[in-house]
């Protein structure tokens, strides 16, 4: 959405001097609004009102990238405070610290080794920080080095000391690293190492305030690959600054506060530091920056990331397939359902209760449920029939029974013909499924 | 968004309530506040009617007697803004002051008076010459009205703006222009003012009063509109109300909706 007339009113000089064209500002205003007149008809407008509606136009946060190759990673350019108003499209990057006088190498391997799979996904983590602790230029221009030798993960060089900052970030300017941090003493020298190079520079403030002057400045400067971090780092006022900024962003286009967000665990146990994290990934940060390495914390924190960052308007679907529930044997009954998450889970919490090791077939149906498939002609003998006739369900039982939904009873015909298997209408409902596999299955 | 309700009943022109003016019989006000707020008002129209003789005291007096009852705000209703501050005195909750037209004097007295005790303003898109036609006529005074809030310090959220529907039988060609004027006012500032109409004009003097009420609101609703001046016990058209609510997707639906609209 642009400017409303009154924002644009208020920008106007008030002259009612007519030269525009129309009678008076504010019915020019409206005109601008309205999109019927451009704001170039008017000769007193200021170069302030110039810049505020022509940043009307513009995304209200901007995307920066960081990274090179095929670990390139996309902040900002989100559109919505909640994601079930739309959704949220760039994924937290997940960043762990690695001192510059510690051993680098073998912390930096140890980075790249945590690979999660998990229900058809790969998580990794996006990126390593390495903080200049030593104080030394030259120690933490090895280690970056060091650091950028041993993994393509994207890179956050973090010194407030812009000859330290400098001095690594030209060993990897094409790996575009992240470059931390610009605060209100060292500014203009981290812009200018920055422009150098093209690398998104993370401005860091007191506070909110301090850092929309901050930004000011730097933008003033010609420069806006920026990320921002409000400096604090509890976590109830980071929550607070993150949500601020955002909400600045969004709804009143306050173009300081238009770029993605950083943030850092402080939390020293592992599990504490993992639920910290989930505040600000839930929360918008575009980058939290950890130091655990522990498989557990970080497991749950890659999970929900992903949970928060699934689009809420696509169904969600499970990975059609068969699955086994419990010690399945070659006697053990065959179940069908769809691969809409809803569905498929209730059905295999129903089976899994009547303690009677069973498959069951998540179909394909583009993660619809049974009837809205069945309705849309993808839950139907047709499609199931050739699909169960092909299947690996024949060498893995012994006999040819499959259980449909009670609610589809209509397909059993066509799946026969088909297939050559035995269909069994089960219950309407998957909460009849314990009753039918004691009168049925002898569960 | 919740849609504001305001009764319009206790009005002395309305001939039960002009007789409880001119006689200080507080009980048929009652009544009707109580019966209005049952029907779930947000706020409740106050009008001494044309035949009071002290609209100052008339005015003081029906606050006084309603808030005995009910703590429902109020809308004080009057074109004497001595009436109406006497009444902004004594109101328990903020109240919504109806009306002020687009004319400079009556900003300058309203809106400073709206800051002063926490009420909001039904503002309308009129000034001396008349009613407008077209819908831009009626959107160029609403921007007017917007931007006055701005300098007296109030929020375009405190103005529930009247863009003035005329009736449909002698002034059929001001319906649609309404609602197209309602769909830009709601584009003019961020908070957007609310808007607001005096629904059972619309069908005045003509056989269908319900039926017409209920279906241009629902169509205004569509266009912006979030409130309306109206008859709250017309179930028909709160029923209609609740609908278009759950349809425009600004309540969560559940199947006794209507109750719930009713009862929030």
């Amino acid at each position: 959405m642009g400017l409303t007339g009154l924002a644009i009113f208020k920008l106007l000089p008030k002259t009612n001097c007519k030269e525009c064209g129309v009678p008076t500002c504010m019915a020019f205003a409206m005109a601008l609004a309205a999109g019927k007149a451009t704001l170039d008809q008017c000769p007193y407008v200021s170069d302030e009102a110039k810049e505020a509606l022509e940043s009307a136009t513009a995304p209200p946060i901007k995307l920066v990238k960081a990274g090179s190759g095929d670990k390139v990673l996309e902040m900002g350019d989100e559109q919505v405070i909640f994601r079930h108003d739309k959704t949220f499209y760039h994924p937290t990057g997940i960043f762990i610290e690695v001192a510059d006088d510690s051993n680098v190498e073998a912390k930096v391997e140890e980075i790249n080794g945590i690979v999660f799979e998990r229900v058809g996904q790969r998580y990794e983590i996006d990126g390593v920080a390495i903080v200049n602790a030593s104080g030394n230029a030259d120690t933490f221009k090895n280690a970056v080095a060091a650091a950028a030798a041993k993994t393509g993960k994207v890179l956050l060089l973090v010194s407030e000391d812009p000859a330290a900052i400098e001095a690594a970030a030209a060993g990897v300017a094409e790996r575009k690293p992240i470059l931390y941090a610009a605060n209100g003493d060292n500014y203009e020298k981290m812009v200018e190492i920055a422009k150098k190079i093209n690398a998104p520079l993370v401005v860091k403030g007191k506070d909110l305030s301090d850092l929309a002057d901050l930004v000011g400045k730097i933008v003033g400067l010609g420069y806006k690959e920026l990320i921002l971090d409000s400096g604090e780092r509890e976590t109830s006022k980071v929550l607070a600054d993150l949500t601020q900024i955002r909400r600045q962003a969004i709804k009143k286009r306050f173009r300081p506060f238009g770029y993605p967000t950083i943030a850092f665990t402080t939390e020293e146990d592992p599990y504490l530091e993992a639920l910290q994290a989930q505040v600000y990934v839930s929360k918008y940060a575009s980058v939290v920056v950890m130091k655990t390495t522990e498989l557990a914390s970080l497991l749950t924190l890659f999970s929900w990331r992903d949970n928060i960052y699934t689009d809420p308007q696509k169904p969600i679907a499970v990975q059609p397939g068969v699955y086994a529930i419990g010690d399945v044997t070659p006697d053990s009954p065959v179940y069908i359902t769809t691969n809409f998450s809803l569905t498929f889970y209730t059905v295999q919490t129903e089976i899994e209760a009547t303690k009677l090791p069973s498959y069951l077939i998540a179909f394909d149906t583009e993660g619809l449920s049974v009837l809205t498939a069945w309705a849309g002609g993808k839950f139907i003998g047709e499609n199931i029939g050739p699909w169960l006739k092909d299947s690996d369900l024949n060498q893995k039982v012994s006999h040819k029974k499959l259980i449909i939904p009670g609610g589809v009873a209509a397909i059993k015909g066509k799946i026969e013909e088909l297939s050559g298997w035995e269909v069994i209408v089960g219950p309407r409902e998957a909460n009849g499924i314990g009753t039918f596999a004691k009168l049925k299955l002898g569960a | 968004m919740a849609f504001y309700m305001i009764g319009e009943r206790i009005n002395g022109m309305f001939k039960d309530i002009g007789e409880a003016v001119a006689k200080f019989d507080p009980k048929p006000i009652q009544e009707w506040a109580i019966k209005q707020t049952e029907a779930g008002a947000a706020y409740l129209d106050v009008n001494v009617g044309p035949t009071a003789a002290d609209r100052v005291k008339s005015m003081r007096w029906m606050v006084e007697v309603i808030q005995e009852v009910c703590d429902t705000p109020l809308a004080l209703d009057s074109t004497n803004y001595d009436a109406i501050e006497a009444g902004l005195e004594i109101c328990k909750k903020p109240a919504l002051i109806n009306s002020c037209p687009c004319e400079r004097p009556k900003i300058e007295r309203v809106f400073p008076m709206a800051k002063k005790y926490g009420a909001k303003i039904i503002a309308l898109t009129m000034d001396k010459s008349g009613i407008p036609k077209s819908a831009d006529a009626r959107v160029a005074f609403a921007m007017e009205l917007v931007a006055a809030a701005d300098e007296f310090g109030l929020s375009p959220d405190d103005l529930f703006i009247d863009p003035l529907i005329l009736p449909c039988n002698v002034a059929q060609d001001h319906a649609p222009e309404v609602l197209e004027a309602l769909r830009q006012i709601r584009t003019l500032s961020d908070p957007p003012p609310h808007t607001t109409l005096g629904l059972s004009n619309v069908s005045q003097g003509t056989p269908f009063r319900p039926l017409i009420n209920r279906t241009y609101c629902v169509m205004a609703m569509t266009c912006g509109l979030d409130s309306a001046i109206m008859d709250v016990n017309d179930d028909e058209l709160v029923d209609a109300i609740a609908t278009a609510e759950v349809l425009l997707n600004q309540s969560i639906y559940c199947d006794s909706y209507a109750k719930v609209f009713r009862q929030r």
